[in-house]
């Protein structure tokens, strides 16, 4: 009898520990996986010039490509804000000014997958954002921020900026955090 | 027995005690790397205290480069307001006064919202004991006698209209430690609904979702001082972006720009209620008859709109009223009848109902569960008289039903076990959605309303309106935004076209509340195809030109110009009404003379020919039309502003002029992060997840290793 509950307690457990376990890797994975596809889709966004999606059913699409050389990064940025969007990569806030135009834009992602590098991010690194126009901008980052979300206020610059925001601290068990990393960099 | 049992065991146990404790020193580690992790993440946090605390001083996050001269200290603002409401128009008078504290020469630049449909006609500067009268102008005619007048050194003021409820007054030239006041006037009709009336005084604009992209030329359209002074650039979908997305300020404990509100009630009959339904107010004079002067408590802080309600005793409640000017030798009369109960008491003839749910990627979260709710609550008021179809889209759009069927328990029932199971996901082909929809039928016999939930996230607004007006038929489309930030320019249009009306759902609490509203104002018949005519047949000049459904409730209000020599004794007002036909007749006796009737009927006329901008009509033609209007009546519109300039000049050309927008306050209630996209959640609960499957997947282990133990 109470072998019996034993075993249901260890299956019930192993179970349970195993749908954990694979629902944080497909997080993860999810992030991976689509930006192979996404980088498919941005060659034909720059080919055709008109939006393509990766996937028949995706409510996004790509709008740039962002490298950080020195430390191999390659990620094509989607539009939008919203937790569908950046469960597969970086996102383009709707409100700020498009890839590469004049004026600010913002890029926000997730601290654990396709931000987790902001934390390495130094003074004076370059990013390479490609429009779907096909013009390369080169970025300097200046410095970086911690803020409180509920006191960010973006101003529209008239000069070219690039703003990243991913949620900090990074490496912490918490999902919910009311903290912002800010990555301020502007067009070199 | 037992012994060797438990011998056994221990033989067994080298290698499971191995195992657990290569397993308990991994998870140790784990853990103990995530609380050195979070301890230095709180050290940093307490390190980045002083420049976050930096940052809300000047409450600008972005300071980038060029010095922080841009983000100076801007001029102050107060504001006195005086409402002077007559019966069914009010004359409003806002006196802005600019107060430059810095020792610095100033250009303030304020962007503010003035109520729907305000006809604003007058503006005044004034300066110490001189008042400069405004003057009407082509909009780029005053842009440039401002822009002379500033660069001369001389004080001067221009109103221009961004959209047609956002104004921005630019003050050039404060001196240091000087004052300005800046006076405007307008005239508006104030609002009835089931008997109440009711005037809005807007007092903050609120941030905008702004859609779109870029458009590639904003940076020379900012290089004008004046257009450009707002936190978002010009987008190719809100063009005007810029002018109309004021600075916030987001440190809610201080206030700006307060506020001071006298008004003088006139209803005109005996009042039985007369409220506030935010702001604090003290009602003084006589109830009965004559006015009443109503103030604030104090000044206010500008965050909120300022509603006054107002019911008059039973037995006087107007059932039509009628006001005239005579302007330019022609007649100019605003009306308003309120079709009689009793042509409004008949059964309901029988209604089709089609329900069209957005289930696209982008209503995904809240959002879909507030649209569900939504439609739900809908489908639990439909009756057996009813017909329904239930069309749910995302990249391909489906029926429920192949046709229309009845309300009553068995379909509902279907379509309450649909609607449930829908999810978002995919893309947003709303154009697949209304062709399933609209019929584009008439038919006189039945009314057909489709209810449409969306957060319109949509790129191609043009051709899906363009559908909408062509393939209406007699169908009434009713809008309903979901979501934080739904493209409510888009579903007002959307419902103007679909000659129904926009209801917006901003929180899963409001759901219930606003869907009884609407359903119960759609389940009452209303009149349709209203036209005005003279009792000779001959046509009116009267706006809105399309009259509008009324709904049960709802008065007719009308603005009517009656040309010098047209016969006026007599007007008749006809519609459709179920299947027959309702006609009133209005006698236009001598009415006395009331100011700004004109004027309120130009403004009307600019409205309507705004908005057949986007059904196509000409820019070149509107313009003109447009512009004729404004100048005759003295109005600020789309294409005229008013600008007063000071003869003498005041600022000496070596002191340098600094132009700094001023910040209004977040409207009551929003939350920054709403606005600005610091919403966005930059977290997964991925590591969360591995961590705790690994601790279940132990403890399952070490259950097993046990339970092993306890066999042997």
């Amino acid at each position: 009898m109470k072998r019996w509950i034993l075993r249901i307690t260890a299956f019930v457990l192993l179970a349970g520990g195993s749908f954990l376990l694979a629902d944080g890797c497909w997080i993860r994975a999810k992030a991976v996986l689509a930006q192979i596809l996404l980088q498919n889709a941005w060659e034909q966004t720059v080919k055709s010039g008109k939006p393509t999606k990766a996937w028949p059913w995706a409510d996004t699409w790509p709008v740039a490509r962002l490298q950080v050389e020195r430390l191999g990064i390659d990620l094509i940025v989607l539009e939008g804000e919203s937790g569908e969007v950046l469960a597969f990569g970086p996102g383009h806030l709707l409100g700020s000014s498009a890839p590469g135009s004049e004026g600010h834009c913002i890029l926000a992602g997730h601290r654990d997958t396709s931000f987790q590098f902001l934390q390495s991010l130094q003074q004076d690194d370059i990013i390479i954002l490609d429009t779907t126009a096909g013009l390369t901008q080169r970025y300097r980052v200046m410095e970086s921020m911690v803020h409180t979300a509920e006191d960010l206020y973006f101003r529209e610059s008239a000069s070219s900026s690039l703003t990243l925001i991913t949620c900090y601290p990074f490496n912490t068990l918490e999902a919910d955090t009311d903290l912002r990393y800010l990555v301020f960099t502007e067009k070199s | 027995m037992a012994d060797a049992k438990n011998g056994a065991g221990k033989m067994a146990d080298p290698g499971n005690i191995l195992f657990v404790v290569y397993l308990g020193l991994v998870v140790l580690l784990l853990i103990l790397s995530l609380v050195t992790d979070s301890y230095s993440a709180e050290n940093a946090d307490n390190r980045d205290e002083i420049r976050i605390s930096e940052v809300r001083q000047g409450s600008l996050l972005f300071v980038t480069g060029e010095g922080g001269e841009k983000y100076g200290v801007a001029a102050r603002l107060s504001q006195d307001v005086e409402i002077y409401i007559s019966a069914m128009t009010a004359r409003t008078m806002v006196r802005q006064r600019f107060v430059n504290d810095t020792d610095r020469w100033q250009e303030a630049v304020y962007v503010f919202p003035l109520p729907d449909e305000s006809a604003v006609d007058q503006l005044r500067m004034k300066i110490g004991e001189r008042v400069i009268e405004g003057e009407i102008k082509e909009k780029e005619e005053a842009k440039k006698v401002y822009e002379q007048a500033r660069k001369e050194g001389k004080k001067a003021s221009l109103l221009s209209q961004e959209r047609s409820n956002i104004f921005t007054m630019a003050v050039a030239n404060i001196g240091p430690g000087e004052e300005v006041e800046v006076e405007i006037e307008f005239q508006q009709v104030v609002a009835v609904s089931d008997a109440v009336f009711s005037l809005r005084f807007p007092m903050v604009v609120a941030p905008r979702y702004i859609p779109g992209a870029v458009v590639k030329d904003a940076g020379e359209q900012s290089a004008i001082q004046f257009s450009g002074n707002g936190w978002a650039m010009d987008t190719d979908q809100v063009p005007d972006a810029s002018r109309i997305t004021p600075h916030v300020l987001l440190n809610s404990k201080e206030s700006l720009n307060p506020v001071r509100l006298m008004l003088e009630l006139a209803a005109g009959f005996s009042v039985a209620r007369v409220e506030s339904l935010y702001h604090g107010i003290t009602v003084n004079g006589d109830k009965e008859r004559g006015t009443q002067l109503i103030r604030f408590d104090g000044t206010v802080k500008a965050d909120r709109d300022f509603v006054l309600e107002w019911e008059a005793v039973a037995k006087e409640y107007p059932q039509a009223a009628l006001f005239s000017e005579t302007h330019e030798k022609d007649t100019y009369l605003l009306m308003m009848v309120n079709p009689s109960v009793a042509d409004l008491a008949k059964e309901a003839p029988p209604r089709e109902l089609v329900f069209i749910l957005d289930t696209s990627g982008s209503m995904a979260g809240t959002s879909i569960v507030q649209a569900r709710e939504a439609l739900l609550t809908a489908i639990t008021r439909l009756t057996a008289n009813d017909r329904f179809n239930v069309i749910e889209f995302n990249s391909e759009a489906t029926k429920l039903f192949d046709r229309a069927e009845k309300g009553d328990a068995e379909h509902r029932k279907k379509a309450i076990r649909f609607v449930s199971s829908l999810k978002a996901t995919g893309g947003t082909e709303i154009a697949k959605a209304l062709d399933l929809a609209l019929d584009g039928r008439m038919d006189h016999k039945r009314i057909r309303q489709l209810i449409f939930l969306t957060d319109g996230s949509v790129g191609n607004e043009k051709e899906l309106l363009a559908t909408i007006h062509s393939r209406l038929g007699d169908s009434r489309l009713f809008t309903i935004g979901i979501g934080s930030a739904p493209n409510s320019y888009f579903m007002s249009r959307a419902a103007v076209l679909g000659r129904g009306s926009y209801t917006y759902i901003g929180k899963i609490s409001e759901v219930q509340q606003k869907m009884m509203q609407l359903f119960q104002k759609i389940e009452h018949p209303a009149i349709t195809d209203i036209v005005l005519k003279t009792a000779s047949g001959q046509p009116l000049e009267y706006y809105p030109d399309i009259i509008p459904d009324l709904y049960k409730g709802e008065p007719l209000v009308l603005a009517i110009k009656v040309s010098q020599g047209v016969e006026k004794e007599l007007l008749t007002i006809s519609g459709r009404r179920d299947a027959g036909i309702w006609q009133e007749e209005v006698t236009v006796q001598t009415v006395a003379e009331r100011p700004g009737i004109a004027t309120l009927w130009g403004r009307k006329k600019i409205r309507s020919l705004m908005d057949s901008l986007s059904l196509g009509a000409s820019e070149d033609e509107v313009r003109k039309q447009v512009l004729h209007t404004a100048l005759t009546h003295h109005l600020v519109s789309r294409y005229t502003s008013l600008v007063a300039v000071e003869k003498q000049v005041s600022r000496p050309s070596e002191a340098d002029l600094l132009t700094l927008p001023l910040k209004t306050n977040l409207p009551h209630g929003w939350q920054a992060t709403k606005v600005f996209g610091g919403a966005a959640k930059t977290a997964t609960p991925a590591q969360q997840r591995i961590l705790l499957g690994l601790l279940l997947l132990l403890a399952a282990s070490l259950l097993l290793v046990w339970n092993r133990r306890e066999r042997r």
